[in-house]
């Protein structure tokens, strides 16, 4: 085992919505390792970026090179040099590694568009989720106004919608998002809620999601099963308005190692298969180690909503519903608001979490969901971190049953009495490598040869098999 | 239902009248008179959107003195009623439509029969969309239109009405999106085959 010293995670950005920054947990318990996913995974490849601060120009440059090698070799003849042309961006990229890498995307895609076509009416979209100042701080944090030369605006799911006539019917979009002529779908591959998309066309998610209005949002989350709402992206992307405006995509790469490169080109399709059979790799590879935690508190370090911070390169949720192979698509229903009355789901509930300490995190957004208090202990540490969340409309409840702690070491040692657990994980942001303690470590070390052969030989074949990749 | 222990409050003197908070009001608690919102505390849900939305930073959530409870119990209501309506939708009554307030299916149609003839009605009823207010539109749309409610979009980009749902899907649709597990879902989500497509001539 080369299990490190903590490690700090990328910074973050300051919000509106989350609390004074505070430290975290690798700078304040001295107990807690960072473990390199190459100790459980041998096979993971070396990521382009190291996810530490100190390293972040280099990081950043290589993200340059690899952008400008992967555009090289795309077909830009449908941007003229009269064009105004949008750049769509969704705001998860930016809670990626501090959201670095992605910006540095963006601004890249500008920069070769310009060179290549001529085209100088470059316009960056940034598609929020519900709070309607993030976008503004998103474009000040990573200096898009200066680099856009201040062409820069931010839509949202409740901003004027345009319909949209699909193979399915109408749906609707975000005007803004269209309001010049092309756009380009410049995206990153986290697979975020996995336990959601199940990795099935999970490129053209935007196109019901972060570009759409949220009657679009609603219908895809909530009127289809996890698998079948796949035909709602898919159908928005071919339609005519989509195709008539589309030139091409550029998406950030990950593994749960980090950045590894940037794929670009105007088949999305392509793209898909492509991240598909990585993440199912990589991803479902760390998917099922969580699988092996059958008790455990976690901690919330970072500066986005709880459930979508990273650790190990997966989101919270993830462990929220390691209870089940998000993959196998012969598995109807892992998460999901449309129930089955024979396969009933509560996905906010994971009786192996034993417990959730709030280090920090953003409060907003119906995130943790109203019944995750209600089942899993949660403790808030520091006053003004529980004040927001006594003021969160969207957890109304949330503070009637979570307790405030003054430090993080009693929020751990009450949450880990009370949920008879030593084991801790931390969700602030890392790739490459998970920061828990040494117990957690021990256990994930000694499960992991099993778990990677069980991936490779059984449940790959069959995740590819079902997605017609094998 | 809602416990809204919040209520939206804000200051005068500096609004502009841009109405943006009377727009993004999911339960029709704002309404301009003279260029000035006026909001209606027993209506207003607590969300919050209108305090994030405001341009001007001029508004804000403050505690109510007693808190609201939304709510449409079912002993309120014909649940005969209630079931053929989430029947006609194709949804089924335990389903959590909001899962920020857990407010289920059988409470938003409950509202629907019990009057409410628009989508600002059900959130005022039911407090569904106090949270998100995102993924629990659909469903609560499909139930006014199953119900016969004008659905007609109030304008000004409040609401769409979209209520798309997976029994809607068309043969063809199928066809061309085989890799979809469209009519494995189907079978998951309706072993009984009791729905089927939204009728569009609804009276």
């Amino acid at each position: 085992m080369t299990a490190l010293a903590a490690i700090k995670p990328p910074a973050f950005m300051h919000s509106d919505y989350g609390p004074a920054l505070r430290p975290h947990v690798s700078e304040t318990l001295d107990s807690m390792v960072s473990v390199p996913l190459t100790d459980f995974f041998p096979s993971f490849a070396p990521p382009i970026t190291s996810g530490y601060p100190e390293t972040l120009e280099a990081d950043l440059e290589r993200v340059r090179a690899e952008t400008r090698k992967s555009l090289a070799l795309v077909d830009m003849s449908n941007i003229a040099a009269t064009d105004s042309v949008n750049i769509l961006a969704s705001e998860h990229g930016f809670g990626l590694m501090g959201g670095w890498p992605y910006a540095e995307m963006i601004k890249t895609i500008r920069e070769v568009v310009i060179e290549r076509t001529g085209c100088r009416k470059i316009h960056l979209r940034l598609a929020i989720y519900r709070g309607f100042r993030e976008a503004d701080e998103v474009a000040e944090h990573f200096g898009f106004n200066e680099a856009f030369e201040g062409r820069v605006k931010g839509l949202g799911p409740f901003d004027q919608g345009v319909e949209v006539e699909t193979a399915i019917g109408p749906m609707y979009l975000i005007k803004r998002a269209f309001d010049a002529p092309k756009f380009i779908h410049a995206y990153y591959d986290d697979p975020r809620e996995m336990y959601f998309n199940r990795l099935l066309y999970k490129s053209f998610k935007s196109f019901c999601m972060s570009y759409a209005r949220y009657e679009t949002r609603s219908v895809y989350h909530s009127m289809f099963g996890n698998r079948s709402g796949s035909v709602i992206p898919r159908a928005l992307f071919d339609s005519d308005f989509i195709q008539s405006r589309y030139t091409f995509s550029s998406v950030l790469c990950t593994t749960p190692m980090g950045v590894v490169g940037v794929d670009a080109t105007t088949d999305l399709y392509a793209i898909d298969r492509r991240i598909t059979k990585s993440h199912l790799e990589t991803y479902g590879r760390m998917q099922r180690l969580f699988a092996e935690i059958k008790d455990c508190v976690a901690v919330w370090d970072g500066g986005r909503w709880g459930y979508y911070l990273h650790g190990g390169g997966l989101i919270f949720g993830t462990l929220l519903t390691n209870h089940s192979d998000a993959f196998d698509l012969d598995q109807p229903v892992v998460a999901g608001f449309m129930q089955s009355p024979t396969n009933p789901v509560n996905f906010s509930r994971n009786k192996n979490l034993r417990g959730v300490v709030v280090n920090q995190a953003w409060v907003g957004a119906g995130i943790p969901y109203v019944t995750m208090p209600f089942t899993t202990p949660m403790y808030i540490v520091g006053e003004e971190q529980a004040q927001m969340w006594r003021e969160d409309p969207t957890n109304p409840l949330l503070m009637d049953r979570a307790k405030v702690v003054d430090s993080l070491e009693q929020g751990i040692t009450m949450a880990c009495e009370k949920g008879q657990t030593d084991k801790l994980i931390v969700f602030d942001g890392s790739y490459g490598h998970l920061t828990c303690n040494q117990q957690l470590a021990d256990l994930l070390k000694e499960r992991a040869p099993a778990v990677d052969k069980q991936v490779g030989e059984e449940l790959l074949p069959k995740w590819l098999a079902q997605r017609g990749l094998a | 239902m809602a416990i809204v222990k919040l209520v939206a409050d804000y200051n005068a003197d500096p609004c502009t009248g841009c109405k943006l908070c009377d727009i993004v009001c999911p339960s029709g608690a704002i309404r301009m008179e003279a260029r000035k919102p006026v909001i209606a505390d027993d209506l207003c849900i607590g969300c919050g959107r209108c305090v994030d939305r405001c341009p001007e930073n001029i508004m804000w959530m403050k505690p109510r003195d007693e808190p609201l409870v939304t709510t449409v119990r079912a002993e309120e209501v014909d649940q005969d009623a209630v079931a053929a309506l989430l029947l006609k939708a194709g949804i089924e009554a335990s389903v959590s439509v909001c899962v920020c307030t857990l407010t289920p299916a059988s409470e938003i149609a409950g509202a629907v029969i019990k009057g409410a003839q628009t989508l600002e009605e059900v959130c005022a009823m039911t407090g569904m969309r106090s949270g998100c207010g995102i993924y629990c539109v659909a469903p609560a749309l499909r139930l006014l239109e199953a119900a016969g409610r004008d659905m007609t979009p109030p304008g000004q980009h409040r609401w769409y009405p979209t209520t798309l749902s997976l029994f809607d899907l068309s043969d063809e649709v199928c066809a061309r999106y085989p890799d979809a597990y469209i009519a494995e879902d189907r079978e998951v989500f309706d072993p009984g085959h009791k729905y089927g497509p939204l009728p569009k001539e609804i009276v």
